[in-house]
This record gives C-alpha cells, structure tokens and sequence, in this order.
C-alpha cells in the first residue's frame, strides 16, 4: 500500500517536474521574443527619428524658398487676392460638355430638336 | 552522533569527562536535550528551505533584471524630449547615431586594429588612434557619432576589443532658423542655451542624473513659435539688414492677446548644429539680452499715461511753438511744427516737446509708478535663461522724465517694451510673454489690469491714425488696417548721443480695430539709400521692413484682409462713446 502511494508521489513528482521544465522553457522563450520585439521597436522608433529629422530639414522654409526661387515662377500672394467663398459668383451653366471637339456645332446641335424636321428646301434626290 | 549513544561512564577518560562536562553540564535530561537538538535541526533546515522557496518567488515575480541594466547602458548622452512648432512642425529631435570606442585591454594588435580602422574612417587620426588603443585603459572614445554604414563595416571587420555604444545625438533640422528661441546643446546633449537650457532647468537634468532619461518616452514640447512666420520675419529681416547696410536687425511677433511669441528674430545669428558660432558677441539675442534705448516708441506709453490719468484728453493741446528749455538742455522736434499741437498730432509728429511736457503736467512719481506698472522698470523674466536688466537712472529728476517721455535716458529690453505695449493696445492687460503655447483664458489669469479700456482704445485710434496720416503711413499694408510707431533713438557713442549712429524700430499692430498681433522691427546702425533720400531714420526702413513683414505673414496668421475701411476716426473712436 505504501510503495502504491510512494510509486505515485513519485510520478506526480516527475510529471509536475516536466510540466515545471515546459512553463520554464516556453516562458524563457517569450521573454526573448519580448527582448527582440523591444529591441525592434526601439530599432524602428531611431528609423522613424532619423527619417523625421531628415523631412524636417527637407521640409525647411529656406530650402523650399530657394528652391522656388530657382524652378518656380511663383510670386508672393497679396491682399487683394484673397476673398471669402459666399462672395463667389454663381458657377455659368454649362451647355456643352467640356472637351468637346467642335463646341459652337454642338451648341446648335443642343438648341435642335430632333424630333422636329425643318422643311424649306427639299433635298435634290437626283441632281445631274 | 557519538555523544547521543549511551556510553559506560566507567569506560571514559578524565579528559573525556571533562569534555562531556563542558558539553552538558552536570544535571541534564539527555533526552530531553536530543529531542530539543533534533528540534532545532528541523527549524534549521525549514529556514534554509524556506530561504531557497522565497528566492525563487522572488526570481519568478521580479522580472529580468539582466535586461534593464543593458537598456540603460546603451545610450549615454541623454534623451531630450522633441520640440516642435505651434503646428507639429520638428525644431529639435534626437537621432541615435553609433560613437566607436575601444578597450585597450582587450586588443590584441594595435597596429593591425589602426590600421583597419583608418580603412573604413579615413578621417581618423592614426596616430592618435594608436595612442589611444596603446594606452592601459579600460575604455577609450574613438570617435563619436559615426554612420550606420560605417558602423556596419567596421562589425565586419571583426577587430576584437572595438565596440559601439549607441548615443543620441540632437538635431536641429532648421539650422539658423530659430536659433536664439531654442538654444543648442552640448555634446552630452545637455541644454546650454535657450529653450533647451529651460528644459533642463524643469528636471530633465535630475532625471539624466538619476540614469531615467535614456530612452524616448517623453512627451514632446510644443512652442508657441510658427515656423513659418519665423521664417517670413527672418527673410525680410536678413534683407533688411543687408539693404540698409545695418548691423544687425531684430524681429518680434507677439500674440497680443495671450502673450505668447509667434516669432523671434535676431540676426546675426548662429546655427545651433555649430555650435562654435554660439559663442560669438556679435551674435547674441539683442531682443531679450540686449537693452536699448526705444526712442520715440515709448512716446506710446508717455501718451498712454496721460490719457489714462484723466488729465488729459484726446482734445488737450500742448505747447509746441519753441524748443523746450531744460537747464543747459534744449529739446527739439524732428518734424517741427511751431505751433499748439493736440494730442493726436504730438503723436504722428512725433513730437518731443509735446510728449515732454504732458509728462512733466503729470509729475515725475506718476510717470515712475506708471512705467514700473507696466513693468518697464523691472527685469523681464521668460523661459529663456537670457534675460537682461533695464537700464534705470539712479536719481530719476524731472529732467530724466523730460527724456524718457521721448525714449532716451532708459533702456529696456525690446521684449520689455513689447509687453509694455500690448497692454496698452489689448484692453488694458499686462501679460507676461511666453515662448509655450497658451490660451487666452489661461492668459487672463495671469494679466492685471494696467489701463482703462477706453484707453486702450484711444490707443488704438492714435496708433491707426499714426499709419493713416502719420510717420507711419509706408508700413500701412492695404487690407490689413495696420497701425503703428515709429521710433529713432541715437545711440550713445563715448557718452554721447551720436547724430549718425541710430537705432530704429518700428512697432505695429494689425488690424488696429481689434488687435490680434504686434510685429516689433529692430535696425541696428541702419545707413541711408538713394531711395531713401540719405533718410536713415525708422520710417524709410524699419517701417518699410515691417510692411512687408506684415504682408507676408498676415495670411499665415489668418487674418483676412478687408478693403474700404472707414478712417480711424469713424471706426475705431466712435465705437469708444
């Protein structure tokens, strides 16, 4: 009876051994997974640094101006220029559709009914 | 144990007994003693184990202690937290760069590890390097802040004992730009000037000590400067300068309603990634270091002053006709007029003898209590470490009352004087300057009431008036109902006012009706042009200069141009009764 409950103290002892070595060991490999993914996210955060500062001086208004100076034929904007939205005029109707090849034919074209057929003249069905 | 088995006495020697004696004593229960030994033993070994128990609770439950000490090493110049803009724009950040060091000890061939080295690094000191990897030395520097692509070449080569620690480096991707705002560090990236000196100055210097301020995790620092707007002013500024042949040209763009400094400006300046150039006196802030006499911008406080008091009115008129005779002094006006002068035209005349005398009906302690209520008398204290004390006269007599109504005979910083008059344009609140963001509620916190409000708007009137009809008229942008001061002081050369050597500014408000923003302009030693007509004083070129400043920066600002306004007189008085 006592060699029974011996036997199987000890197989509790080295299954709680093993599952002890388990948690050990997958709980040392998280820890290094964190490491590497801190490490990595420090790693990233200089990158995002680095590449912020370098905009910054890329985005500088002394550059931009010099550069504007020498490719652009941009000039300084000035009072009169500027005016509130609700003072703008009403947008025209547009009649025809932009892009159009021949705009004053299809304007015509626009003011003529289709169903309506002009008389006048009649067509010459057979002119020599 | 022997001493537990029962034993004969008969068979023990003397020296035995004695020993079992020493041991026991005479009258002992020995069994009782084998029972509290073995009770003792239990609690020994439960202590032991209960030791072993609590270490490992304390293993499991503390993490890693081993992987904080590394995090802690690797950066040895301190973390700065960012600084940017009032719109998100960077004006300081760290960038981690690799610095190379070596551990003589550990090398085994110096030549070959030079050698290698001098490779990859061509500016490097041989000679110097081999010294240094010579000596007996735990750790030496090799070189500081190298490039990743070095960094790389330099692991490959696999030199035993060379190693990289990596360090943040700061960096103002500006340069010159906001210079004297932001300040610079040193090579441990400790603040030595500027805002970066205040940083420190709020416990990051404590916290770098105490080893915390390693890493990013602080929270950047918003100012209330625009990039943009410093940059508009610093453009004109340098132009100005070169123009007018100047000797240096300052510039200043406050938030007259919360204080707060838009743009600062003072050129010559330096770039904070030199920092070399930092040390050079030529070079300093001339807004909050430098203090100069304003000239006739102070003539805006003396007529706030009076007005102010009640004695005197909008209508009251002074006496003009003749020179002011003090002691062996005579006080002339630049425009004179020689008549009866009202108070809005001892304004845009700029006369002195006007502004002389209406300081003198008020009497020297008012004009005193008044100016130390706007603080002109006092040291002006900002987050910037530079700071610089008025110039007072120790004996203050109605003959320097005479010449500080007019702006001689008292030096102020020029950030002085601007908060000066942005109380007397904003309603009457005195409210300190500050370079961090803040709102207009948190700044009627702080202000005190200094005028009338009515006052204030007096001075506004004169103010537009002064660019309606005034000095001040080539600074008047159309659109934008600016208002403004002009203002020549003659510097003091060997103790003497010098005819040639002036000092001008220029100070505006825009739009004068409800004012939103001051623009200070500031030019040192400024010659006259042929445009100019051999004019070297404040209306020829630190109004122009301020003109077009404002032009510039207006619509960054958000200020909508109106056209067709009505003169002063019909908008900005009548509203007033």
């Amino acid at each position: 009876m006592l060699r029974l409950i011996n036997l199987a103290v000890i197989g509790a002892l080295v299954l709680s051994a093993g599952w002890l070595y388990e948690i050990k060991y997958s709980s040392t490999h998280a820890a290094e997974r964190v490491a590497k993914l801190r490490a990595e996210i420090r790693r990233e955060h200089d990158a995002i640094a680095a590449l912020r500062a370098e905009w910054a001086r890329l985005d500088n208004p002394d550059r931009i101006q010099i550069l504007a100076r020498r490719y652009l034929t941009l000039k300084a904007i000035e009072a009169t220029q500027f005016d509130s939205l609700d003072r703008l005029p009403e947008k025209p109707v547009e009649l025809v559709p932009p892009g159009t090849a021949d705009p004053i034919g299809a304007l015509i074209e626009n003011m003529v009914d289709p169903e309506v057929v002009t008389g006048g003249i009649a067509q010459p069905e057979a002119n020599p | 144990m022997p001493s537990d088995s029962p034993r004969p006495t008969g068979l023990m020697s003397a020296r035995r007994r004695l020993v079992h004696r020493l041991l026991y004593g005479r009258n002992v229960d020995r069994s009782a003693k084998a029972r509290a030994r073995v009770v003792l033993a239990i609690a020994g070994f439960a202590a032991l184990y209960a030791i072993v128990a609590l270490r490992l609770v304390m293993f499991a439950v503390v993490p890693e202690s081993h992987a904080v000490r590394r995090t802690s090493q690797d950066a040895v110049a301190t973390a700065r937290p960012d600084i940017v803009d009032r719109n998100g724009q960077v004006l300081a950040t760290d960038v981690r760069m690799p610095s190379l060091f070596g551990e003589p000890r550990k090398i085994i061939d110096v030549d070959e590890a030079t050698e290698l080295l001098s490779a990859v690094l061509p500016d490097l000191e041989s000679a110097e390097v081999r010294e240094r990897l010579g000596s007996r030395r735990g750790f030496v520097w090799l070189k500081r802040e190298i490039k990743p692509q070095q960094q790389q070449q330099i692991h490959r080569l696999g030199i035993p004992g060379i190693g990289f620690l990596p360090e943040n480096k700061r960096v103002y991707p500006n340069g010159a730009e906001v210079s004297h705002l932001i300040g610079l560090v040193n090579i441990d990236n400790q603040g030595i000037a500027g805002m970066e000196k205040w940083l420190d100055g709020r416990g990051l210097a404590d916290l770098h000590r105490a080893g915390f301020a390693t890493d990013r995790q602080q929270e950047p620092i918003e100012l209330a400067v625009d990039l943009r707007v410093q940059h508009a002013l610093r453009d004109e500024l340098v132009a100005a300068a070169e123009k007018f042949k100047a000797k240096a040209a300052a510039g200043l763009v406050v938030d007259v309603n919360t204080g707060e400094i838009i743009s600062m400006v003072s050129v010559p300046d330096y770039d904070p990634n030199n920092p070399r150039e930092a040390n050079d006196p030529t070079r300093i802030n001339r807004l909050t270091t430098g203090v100069f006499e304003l000239g006739s911008t102070f003539k805006a406080l003396t007529i706030a002053m009076a007005l102010d008091s009640g004695k005197v009115t909008l209508s009251s008129s002074f006496d003009a006709r003749m020179p002011l005779r003090y002691g062996r002094f005579n006080i002339h006006d630049y425009h004179a007029q020689h008549r009866v002068l009202t108070v809005p035209e001892i304004f845009t005349y700029s006369s002195n003898i006007g502004t002389a005398r209406m300081a003198l009906a008020l009497g020297v302690e008012h004009h005193k209590w008044f100016l130390r209520k706007l603080g002109q008398l006092d040291r002006l204290r900002t987050e910037l470490p530079e700071s610089a004390e008025p110039l007072v006269p120790k004996r203050w007599g109605e003959l320097n009352t005479v010449t500080i109504a007019f702006g001689h005979g008292l030096s102020v910083a020029p950030l002085q004087a601007v908060m000066g008059i942005n109380a007397l344009v904003n309603g009457g609140y005195l409210i300190p300057p500050t370079f961090l963001r803040r709102s207009q509620e948190e700044a009627r916190a702080l202000a005190t009431q200094v005028i009338k409000p009515e006052t204030s708007d007096k001075m506004r009137y004169l103010l537009r008036l002064n660019a309606e009809k005034g000095s001040a008229t080539k600074a008047d942008v159309k659109g934008y109902y600016v208002g403004g001061k002009t203002g020549t002081a003659e510097k003091v050369v060997n103790g003497r006012y010098s005819k040639t050597k002036l000092l001008t500014t220029f100070t505006a408000i825009l739009p004068a009706d409800k004012p939103r923003y001051q623009v200070l302009i500031i030019l040192d030693e400024p010659q006259g042009l042929k445009e100019t007509f051999g004019f070297a004083t404040s209306g020829w070129n630190a109004g122009p200069t301020a003109g077009k400043v404002i032009a510039r920066i207006a619509p960054m600002l958000g200020i909508e141009p109106r056209f067709d306004m009505p003169p002063a007189d019909r908008l900005i008085l009548a509203r007033g009764q």
